[in-house]
């Protein structure tokens, strides 16, 4: 039978080193909640007008990154979507379409002032958006997330699908790894020249397919030996807490989200 | 409605729930390569949800293509993992949907020696052709004109010129192997299936990219969507035309590599499939394989 409430280690008899055990409002909270909060920022990002969602968004996340004592990796997210900032910035700086407000001449180049805003307005959107995900992710443990999702009903399939996807991305690119260092003990150059670097990629793209693809035999007999498809609910080992506040909260988020939603659509929140 | 339960279930056996991860590994794997790493205005991140469309059918194509970009955005680290995917999801999961009717029409199983074969492959390779010369010549004018207008490095502009290049050549060889050697129509039915899915997916993505990203979407596309951009196109036109120049294209080059995973794999593996004899056509002269519930 599957469990409804929370189990503790001692519940399941398992040490206190099995489960995890997040201390802080947000970082305790359940999965579910961290996504509904993630969800109503995301909408209210884009949703609220102008310069106000994203900036009360970001304002947002970074004072619960900060008490979560997770800015460090934050820091780390906003960096890697700087390639994505850099083209957005250049892009509308020089190429928004009907801007006619130039702050110099550069040349042929003419960087327009409604160019600068709607460029950093659409960054801050976006960091916004990645912000609050990263959030989710950084304080979620992924098994944690598959758990509370299994609890609410979502089908073994996805849970499967999800948790083994997840796991088989860092195993493919370290059988990547893998096949270059056995292609090059056999004499491919993977370091020369753009056209020698390019000649090698099929004798290591199709090992990496064709291996991984040989592998669904073998699983798909090891999953039916263990029952996957047997009738009925499984039991789950380990459910993470729902505290009445972080109920609340998410039940809060959802409907902000809805209201949100709502006026946006009839033209009230313009 | 029995039936409609029958044919939800039908698309995920034990087999293809098994093939889905391995899927979205390739998408991510191939994908984070060919974006992140090449700078290429393709993307090549759908080779496993059409593969899974194609072998289970429309659902398991749509799940596996929106499961693809939900992971890839938001459940793996840095830099393998970029949120800026994640709203793709929805192209993702018609991409999938589509290959999935196309697998159910049979349009990527082998036709070999059949007459009319040369006419086919004449009108892919000037589709092709053309596609591949207009979008190179927007996209790489000249050295200066790609740094100014995407900020990478002029260095970039080499590498991801010859890798386009690089994957041009590849792809005009392999529709050679496959229609003049192999005599096999149905790569050019696979060419056809990937146009429309790639006409689809640009007209699904445009209104993404234009809210979400101001149409920049941090690859090799953003060098288009700059061209256009420059061109006086409006935001939606200039996403919607890079689109189009390059989801075609890619979506081509993706079900044609499909096209001959499928046909490089072994027959009874394919059959064990949902889809699989409509992949690969019956067997002549054996009674099909064995098909467990898994």
């Amino acid at each position: 039978m599957a469990s409804a409430s929370p189990i503790t280690a001692a519940d399941a008899g398992l040490p206190d080193y099995v489960t995890r055990q997040p201390s802080g409002f947000y970082r305790s909270a359940n999965p579910g909640t961290k996504l509904a909060v993630a969800a109503l920022e995301v909408v209210a990002a884009f949703v609220l007008p102008g310069w106000v969602g994203p900036l009360l968004v970001l304002a947002v996340v970074l004072a619960t990154a900060a008490m979560a004592r997770r800015m460090r990796g934050l820091a780390a997210i906003a960096l890697a979507t700087s390639p994505i900032v850099g083209s957005i910035l250049v892009i509308n700086l020089f190429l928004l379409p009907g801007a006619s407000d130039p702050i110099a001449r550069l040349g042929p180049l003419a960087p327009t002032w409604s160019g600068l805003s709607f460029g950093l307005q659409t960054v801050a959107r976006l960091l916004a958006f990645s912000l609050a995900i990263g959030l989710v992710y950084l304080t979620t443990a992924v098994d944690d997330l598959l758990a509370d999702l299994a609890r609410r009903g979502l089908g073994r399939r996805v849970i499967f699908v999800v948790g083994a996807a997840v796991q088989m991305v860092p195993a493919t690119i370290e059988r990547a790894g893998e096949i270059v260092d056995a292609q090059r003990s056999r004499g491919m150059d993977t370091e020369g020249r753009i056209w020698r670097r390019a000649r090698g990629v099929l004798p290591l793209a199709a090992p990496v397919v064709f291996g991984a693809l040989t592998e669904v035999e073998e699983r798909t007999m090891a999953l039916e030996a263990r029952a996957f498809t047997a009738p009925g609910r499984q039991t789950l080992l380990r459910v993470p807490a729902d505290r009445p506040k972080h109920r609340v909260v998410r039940w809060a988020a959802i409907i902000a989200l809805i209201a949100m939603v709502v006026l946006r659509a009839t033209g009230r929140l313009v | 409605m029995d039936q409609l339960t029958r044919w939800v279930r039908r698309q995920f056996t034990t087999r293809v729930v098994v093939l889905m991860p391995v899927a979205i590994a390739i998408n991510i794997v191939l994908g984070a390569t060919v974006q992140q790493g090449l700078k290429l205005p393709i993307y090549l991140d759908s080779i496993g949800t059409i593969l899974v469309g194609v072998l289970a059918g429309p659902l398991a194509g749509a799940l596996t293509g929106i499961l693809s970009n939900l992971i890839w955005g938001y459940l793996l680290p840095s830099p393998i993992g970029t949120t800026t995917i994640g709203p793709f999801a929805i192209t993702a999961g018609v991409i999938g949907l589509l290959a999935g009717l196309w697998g159910q029409l049979g349009l990527f199983r082998p036709r070999r020696g059949r007459r009319g074969s040369l006419l086919a492959a004449a009108i892919a390779v000037v589709l092709v052709g053309a596609l591949a010369l207009y979008t190179y010549a927007r996209a790489y004018a000249s050295p200066d004109q790609f740094a100014n207008i995407t900020g990478y490095k002029t260095s970039d502009f080499d590498q991801s010129r010859v890798f386009f290049l690089g994957v041009m050549v590849a792809y005009v060889v392999l529709v050679g192997v496959a229609l003049y050697l192999r005599r096999d129509v149905g790569a050019v039915l696979a060419i056809g299936a990937g146009l429309a899915t790639g006409i689809v997916a640009a007209i699904v993505s445009a209104p993404i990219a234009a809210v979400v990203f101001g149409g920049v979407t941090g690859s090799g596309t953003d060098a288009l969507v700059a061209a256009f951009r420059a061109g006086g196109d409006s935001l939606y036109q200039a996403t919607l035309k890079q689109g189009l120049l390059s989801d075609p294209m890619d979506k081509m080059i993706t079900s044609f590599v499909v096209f001959f995973i499928v046909g490089s794999l072994s027959r009874r593996f394919v059959s064990r499939f949902p889809n699989g004899e409509k992949a690969i056509g019956e067997s002549p002269g054996t009674a099909p394989q064995d098909s467990p519930q898994s």
